[in-house]
C-alpha cells in the first residue's frame, strides 16, 4: 500500500497538468497537495500506532524496484507531510502570482515523489535515483524567482549536487563490485563476508561523502548557505526543513545505521565531522545579518547532532538521531517560516535594518521564541528531548567529551538566536513604530501549527519515545 | 477549665495587631485603645487561668505538626508576667506615644510580640514554639526599624544576630526530635549526653540569644539609642527575659536533664558569669541614660543565666526570681529613662542633673528599682541574687566572686546614674520641667510597689510562681523564701555594697561631680585602653563576623567577576573571531567550494585506508 505514497503524486502531477481552465489547476494542485499530504501523514501515524507494516502492498508489482518500510520510514513520511503541507501554505501567500503557485505545487510534488521514494526504498541505487529526483526539483525551486541571486545559489547547488551524484554512483559501482548487488541485505553481505572488502569500504566512503554534500557537512556545505537564503521563502522551508534532511541525512543514517557494519573509523569520521559542523555552523550563524542565512548556518549546526549520534552508533543514539531531525524538521521549517513572514513584510531579511517588530508582528515573534527555545534545547520543547537523549547517548557509551562539546555548543546556538531575537523583535530600531503590519494568515497558522506540534512533541514525550523511537532503537544493526 | 481558654491569650492580642493595621488609616486613635482592651483581656485570662493546667490541642500543619499549646506550673506564672508587662507597655505607650506618627505602627506590632510571647510560653510544640519564636523575631524587626531614621542599621544587626542563633535552635529542634522521636515538649526528656549535648547546646543559644545573654547582645545598646523607648522596657526589659529564659529553664529542666557539674552545666555558669562582669563594666562608663540601662539589661541576663546553669534547685529558682525581678525593675528603670527624656528632652547625663526635685515620683520609683538592681535588702534584687550566690558558691568561689563582683559594679553605677540624674546640682535649662503625666507614672509606681513586695514578702512569688514550676520535693528542705539561710552571704553582698558607696564617694570627691563618680575606673592604666577599644565595637563578635562575610563575599564576589570576564570577554571575542574566519571562508567561489569538499573526502579517504 506504501506504493501509493510514489504512485499518487505521480498521478496529481499527470493530472495536474491536464488543460483546466484557468484558475481551475492552481486550486486543484493546492487542494489535492494537501489532501494527499493530510493523507500521508495520517498513513504514518497509523502505521506507528499500530506498529510495524500495517499495509498490503499489492501495487508493488507495478514498480521496477521494491520498497520497504521500518520504523525509519513512518518517521521521515510523517516529517515530510508535515513540512511539505507548511511549506505549501506559505506558498499560498508568498506567491501572488497564480502561475507561481502553480507551477511551486508541481515542483514540491516532485520533490515529495523523491522524497517518498527514498524513505521507501530498500536498495542503495533506488536511493540515489530518489534523491535525484528531489534535487532536480531543487535546483529550479531555489531559482524560482529567475533572479540573479537565486540562479547563483541554484548553480552551486547544481555544481555541488553533480560531484555527490559521481561520488555516490562511484560508491554503488564499488558496491557492486565488492557483492551481489545493491540491496541493503547485499551491501551488508558484501561488506562481511566478499572477497574484496576493501571495494565495499571504498564504496562506502564514496556514497558517504556524496551523502555529506547532499546533507551539508562541514567541510562539505559551501552550497548550503547561498541556497538556503537565496531561495524564495517557501522554498527555504522545503529545503531546510525536510529536503537536504530526506535525502543526505536520512541517507547516512540508512547507511551508517543500518547498511553498513560497524566500523570504528567510520565512527570517529562522522563524529569529527559531526562536532566540526556543530561548531562551525554556530559560529558562523553568530557572524551573520542576513536572518536567512543565519538559519541556514544553524541547520549546519543542528545536522553537525544528528551526525554526531550517528557516530556514536547505539540503539539510543540512533533514535536520538532519528527524533533530532524530525525535530529539526519542526523548528526549523517553523523559523524559516518566520522569515518568510517578515521578508514579506519588510522586502528584506537583513536583521540590522530590523528591530521593533515585536509591537507590530507579536504572533510572528511569539512563533520565533518558540522555534529558537526548541532549537536551543530547553525542556518542555522537543528540541530538548532529543539533545537530552543525544547526550545521554554519548555519555552512555563513553564518549564523555563529545558529549561536553555538544552540551557547551548549546550556549552558541542560544547566544545566536537570541541576538537574532533581540535584534528582529524585542529591541528598539529601523522599524519601532513603523507602519509594518502583521503578517497574513497564511504565513501565522503555519508557523502556529509547528510551534504548538514542537510543544506537543516535548510535553507527549512518553508517547513519542513509545511509539515513534522505541521501534527506531530495533533497525541498529 | 475550657481548654480553648489557653488560646485567648494567643490570639486576643493577635486580633487585635491585625485590626490596628488595618485601622490605621481610618482610627488614629484606634492602636491605644485596642491595644489596652486586647492586654486587659489578656491579662484578665491569665490570671483567672493561672495555678490551673490543661491542654489545648488544635490540627495545624499536618505532618504531625499539631497546635499544642499546655499551661502547666512551670509556664503559668510567665504568662501572667508577659501580660502584665504588656499591659503597662500599652498603657504607658498609650501617653508617651500619644499624637506620634509611628504609634499605629508601634500598637500594631507591640500586640503581634504579646501574642507571639504568649504562644511561644504556652507552646508544648518544638515547632510551633520555633513559629512563634520567629513571629517574635519578626515583630521585634518591625518595633526596633521604625524608630530613628537610621533604626534600621540596628533592626539588621538585631535580626542577623538573633536570625543566625534562630537557625541553630531550628537545627537543635531537630535534632531533638530526631533524638526523642517525638517533637511535643512534654514527652520529650533526654539526658544530655553524646549528640544530645551538642542539640541541647544548639537549644540553648537559642534561648541566649532571645534573652540577650553574651554573645548575643550587641545589638541591645544601638537599640536602646534607635529604638523607640517602650520598646526597650518591654523587650529587652522583660520579654526577652522571660521567654529566653523561660526557654532555657524549661531545656534544662524538662526537655534534658542537665546534669550538675558537668562541662556543659559549666559552660553555661561561665557564659553567665562573663556576661554579668562584662556587661556591667561597660554600663559603668556609660554617659546616656538609656544606654546604660541597656547594659545592665545585657549584666542581669549573667545571674539568670549562672543560675540556671548550677542545675540545682536553688539556683534554678533563683535565676527565675531574678528574672521576675529583672523584669520588673528593668523595665521600670526604662521607663522612667522614657519619662525623664520626655519631660527633659534628653537622656545625655551630661546635660541632666537635679530632677529629683522636679519628678519626685520619677525620682522615687528610680530609686526604688535602683536599690532593687543594685541587691540592697530588703527589695527583690537581693532576695534572687543571694539564691544564685548561695548556687554558685556551691559550684565553685569563682562564680560567687564574679557575682558579688557584678553587684559591686551595678550598684556603682547605680550611685552614679542617680547622683547624675536625679540629685546633684540642679540646670538651669530645666527650670520648666514637671513631673511626668500619670499614664507614663503609673506603670512605674505599680511596678515599683511590686518590686518591694517581691523583696519584703518573697514568700509570694516564689511559693507562689516559683516552686510549684521546679516542684517543692526537689527543693527538699531549702530554705529559699524569707531572709537567706547563710549570714555570711548576707555579709558579703552588703560589704560589696559598701564598697560601692564607698568607690562612689571617692569618685565623686576626685572628679567633682556625679557623672565622673566612675571615671578612675575608666581612666585606670590598663583599663583605659581596653575601654577605648570597647567603645570603639572591637570586641562586638557581631563586627568581626561582618567583616569576615565582607572579606569572603569581596572573594566571591571577583571570583565571579573572573568567570564572568571569561564568559563575556573572552568567549565573546574568541567567537566573534571564530565567526569571522568561517564567515571569511565562505567565499561565495564554488570552485573553492568543491576544493573543500575534495580536500574533505582525501583526508576521509586517509583515514579510513591509512
Amino acid at each position: 500500500m506504501q506504493s501509493l505514497l510514489i504512485l499518487v503524486p505521480l498521478v496529481c502531477l499527470m493530472l495536474f497538468n491536464l488543460p483546466w481552465k484557468r484558475g481551475v489547476g492552481q486550486a486543484v494542485s493546492f487542494g489535492a497537495g494537501l489532501a494527499f499530504l493530510a493523507a500521508q501523514a495520517a498513513a504514518a501515524l497509523w502505521a506507528m500506532l499500530s506498529g510495524g507494516e500495517p499495509f498490503a502492498d499489492p501495487l508493488a508489482g507495478f514498480l521496477v524496484f521494491k520498497t520497504s518500510a521500518d520504523g525509519l520510514t513512518w518517521v521521515m513520511l510523517l516529517t515530510i507531510a508535515v513540512v511539505a503541507a507548511s511549506s505549501l501554505a506559505v506558498s499560498r501567500a508568498a506567491f501572488t502570482d497564480e502561475k507561481d503557485r502553480f507551477y511551486f505545487a508541481n515542483l514540491l510534488f516532485v520533490s515529495v515523489i523523491g522524497m517518498n521514494g527514498a524513505a521507501l526504498s530498500g536498495d542503495l541505487f533506488t536511493l540515489y535515483v530518489f534523491f535525484e529526483a528531489a534535487s532536480v526539483a531543487s535546483f529550479i525551486l531555489i531559482a524560482f524567482r529567475r533572479g540573479m541571486a537565486g540562479l547563483e545559489g541554484a548553480f552551486k547547488y547544481l555544481v555541488m549536487s553533480t560531484v555527490a551524484t559521481v561520488l555516490m554512483l562511484t560508491g554503488v559501482g564499488f558496491f557492486m563490485l565488492a557483492g551481489a548487488g545493491t540491496s541493503f541485505a547485499e551491501v551488508r553481505a558484501a561488506c562481511l563476508q566478499s572477497a574484496h572488502p576493501e571495494f565495499a569500504r571504498v564504496g562506502g566512503l564514496a556514497f558517504m561523502a556524496g551523502l555529506f554534500i547532499k546533507g551539508g557537512m562541514v567541510p562539505f556545505h559551501g552550497w548550503l548557505p547561498d541556497a538556503y537564503g537565496t531561495a524564495p521563502g517557501p522554498v527555504s522551508v522545503l529545503l531546510a526543513g525536510i529536503v537536504t534532511k530526506a535525502t543526505g541525512v536520512y541517507g547516512l543514517i540508512r547507511l551508517t545505521g543500518s547498511v553498513l557494519p560497524m566500523m570504528p573509523e567510520v565512527q570517529t569520521l562522522l563524529m569529527t565531522l559531526g562536532i566540526v559542523s556543530i561548531y562551525a555552523g554556530a559560529l558562523a550563524a553568530i557572524g551573520q545579518s542576513d536572518y536567512k542565512r543565519m538559519l541556514a548556518y544553524s541547520s549546519i549546526s543542528q545536522v553537525g547532532y544528528i551526525v554526531l549520534a550517528l557516530g556514536c552508533r547505539t540503539p539510543l543514539a540512533l533514535a536520538g538521531a532519528v527524533f533530532h531531525l524530525l525535530n529539526h524538521a519542526v523548528f526549523k521549517s517553523l523559523l524559516f517560516s518566520n522569515a518568510a513572514a517578515v521578508e514579506s513584510r519588510l522586502g528584506h531579511n537583513d536583521m540590522n535594518r530590523m528591530g521593533g517588530l515585536q509591537a507590530q508582528m507579536p504572533w510572528s515573534s511569539l512563533s520565533a521564541v518558540i522555534g529558537l527555545l526548541s532549537t536551543a534545547g530547553i525542556p518542555p520543547l522537543g528540541g530538548f528531548w532529543s539533545k537530552v537523549i543525544i547526550l545521554l547517548a554519548l555519555w552512555q557509551a563513553g564518549f564523555h567529551a563529545a558529549a561536553v562539546l555538544a552540551l557547551a555548543a548549546s550556549l552558541l546556538t542560544l547566544a545566536y538566536f537570541l541576538s537574532m531575537q533581540r535584534r528582529v523583535f524585542f529591541a528598539k530600531g529601523t522599524e519601532t513604530g513603523s507602519a509594518v503590519t502583521e503578517a497574513g494568515a497564511a504565513y501565522l497558522w503555519p508557523q502556529l501549527a509547528l510551534a504548538g506540534l514542537t510543544a506537543a512533541i516535548g510535553i507527549g514525550f512518553p508517547f513519542v519515545y513509545r511509539f515513534l523511537l522505541t521501534p527506531i532503537q530495533q533497525l541498529l544493526w | 477549665m475550657n481548654p480553648s481558654t489557653l488560646l485567648i491569650p494567643v490570639f486576643l492580642p493577635l486580633a487585635a495587631g491585625a485590626l490596628i493595621f488595618l485601622l490605621a488609616k481610618a482610627w488614629k486613635g484606634s492602636g491605644a485603645v485596642l491595644s489596652l482592651a486586647a492586654t486587659a483581656g489578656m491579662l484578665a485570662v491569665s490570671a483567672l487561668l493561672f495555678g490551673k493546667e490543661g491542654t489545648a490541642a488544635l490540627p495545624w500543619a499536618g505532618f504531625g505538626l499539631d497546635f499544642v499549646c499546655r499551661l502547666m506550673p512551670f509556664n503559668g506564672f510567665i504568662l501572667l508576667a508577659v501580660s502584665f508587662f504588656a499591659f503597662c507597655t500599652a498603657l504607658y505607650a498609650a501617653s508617651s506615644l500619644k499624637g506620634k506618627s509611628i504609634a499605629p505602627h508601634f500598637f500594631g506590632f507591640l500586640m503581634l510580640s504579646a501574642g507571639f510571647a504568649a504562644g511561644a510560653v504556652i507552646a508544648d510544640h518544638l515547632v510551633l514554639l520555633l513559629f512563634f519564636w520567629e513571629g517574635l523575631l519578626g515583630s521585634m524587626y518591625g518595633l526596633i526599624a521604625m524608630g530613628r531614621k537610621d533604626a534600621w542599621r540596628t533592626a539588621i544587626k538585631m535580626f542577623v544576630i538573633v536570625g543566625v542563633s534562630d537557625l541553630c535552635m531550628m537545627a537543635g529542634i531537630a535534632m531533638t526530635g530526631h533524638a526523642a522521636g517525638s517533637l511535643v515538649m512534654s514527652s520529650i526528656h533526654l539526658p544530655v549526653e553524646g549528640l544530645n549535648t551538642l542539640a541541647f547546646l544548639l537549644l540553648a543559644i537559642g534561648g541566649l540569644a532571645k534573652a540577650g545573654s553574651m554573645p548575643f547582645h550587641s545589638w541591645i545598646p544601638f537599640a536602646a539609642e534607635d529604638a523607640p523607648l517602650p520598646f526597650m522596657a518591654f523587650f529587652p526589659g522583660a520579654l526577652e527575659k522571660l521567654v529566653g529564659i523561660y526557654f532555657l529553664a524549661r531545656l534544662s529542666l524538662d526537655l534534658y536533664g542537665l546534669q550538675a557539674g558537668s562541662w556543659v552545666s559549666l559552660l553555661l555558669m561561665t557564659v553567665g558569669a562573663v556576661t554579668i562582669l562584662l556587661a556591667v563594666l561597660m554600663a559603668l562608663i556609660q554617659k546616656d541614660y538609656k544606654k546604660l540601662l541597656s547594659y545592665h539589661a545585657i549584666s542581669q541576663v549573667g545571674y539568670m543565666v549562672l543560675g540556671i546553669g548550677t542545675a540545682s534547685a536553688v539556683g534554678v529558682i533563683g535565676g527565675l526570681f531574678h528574672m521576675l525581678n529583672n523584669a520588673l525593675y528593668k523595665s521600670g528603670l526604662f521607663l522612667t529613662a522614657g519619662m525623664v527624656e520626655k519631660q527633659a528632652g534628653t537622656t545625655d547625663l551630661r546635660k541632666l542633673g537635679g530632677l529629683g526635685k522636679r519628678m519626685p515620683l520619677t525620682a522615687a520609683a528610680f530609686v526604688v528599682f535602683g536599690l532593687s538592681i543594685s541587691g540592697v535588702p530588703p527589695f527583690n534584687g537581693f532576695f534572687s541574687k543571694e539564691l544564685v550566690y548561695d548556687a554558685a558558691l556551691e559550684r565553685h568561689w569563682v562564680f560567687y566572686l564574679a557575682a558579688v563582683l557584678g553587684s559591686f559594679f551595678t550598684a556603682a553605677s547605680f550611685l552614679k546614674l542617680g547622683h547624675a540624674a536625679f540629685f546633684g546640682p540642679a540646670k538651669p535649662e530645666h527650670r520648666d520641667v514637671r513631673e511626668a503625666p500619670w499614664p507614663m507614672l503609673l506603670p512605674a509606681l505599680v511596678i515599683a510597689g511590686l518590686c518591694v513586695l517581691f523583696g519584703v514578702y518573697n514568700t509570694l512569688p516564689v511559693h507562689r510562681f516559683l516552686a510549684p514550676a521546679v516542684g517543692e520535693e526537689a527543693l527538699a528542705g531549702h530554705h529559699v523564701s524569707g531572709m537567706p539561710a547563710n549570714w555570711m552571704l548576707v555579709a558579703g553582698t552588703l560589704i560589696a555594697l559598701a564598697a560601692a558607696l564607698l568607690n562612689h564617694r571617692y569618685g565623686v570627691k576626685r572628679s567633682g561631680a556625679g557623672l565622673g563618680a566612675a571615671d578612675h575606673i575608666h581612666h585606670a592604666p590598663g583599663l583605659s585602653g581596653v575601654y577605648d577599644r570597647a567603645e570603639r565595637q572591637a570586641f562586638d563578635p557581631y563586627n568581626h563576623w561582618t567583616a569576615f562575610v565582607g572579606v569572603l563575599s569581596r572573594i566571591l564576589n571577583a571570583a565571579d567577576r573572573g568567570v564572568n570576564a571569561l564568559f563575556d570577554v573572552v568567549s565573546v571575542s574568541a567567537a566573534k573571531t571564530l565567526s569571522a574566519g568561517t564567515r571569511r571562508l565562505q567565499s561565495g567561489a564554488y570552485t573553492a567550494y568543491v576544493l573543500w569538499s575534495m580536500a574533505g573526502l582525501a583526508a576521509a579517504a586517509w583515514w579510513m585506508f591509512r
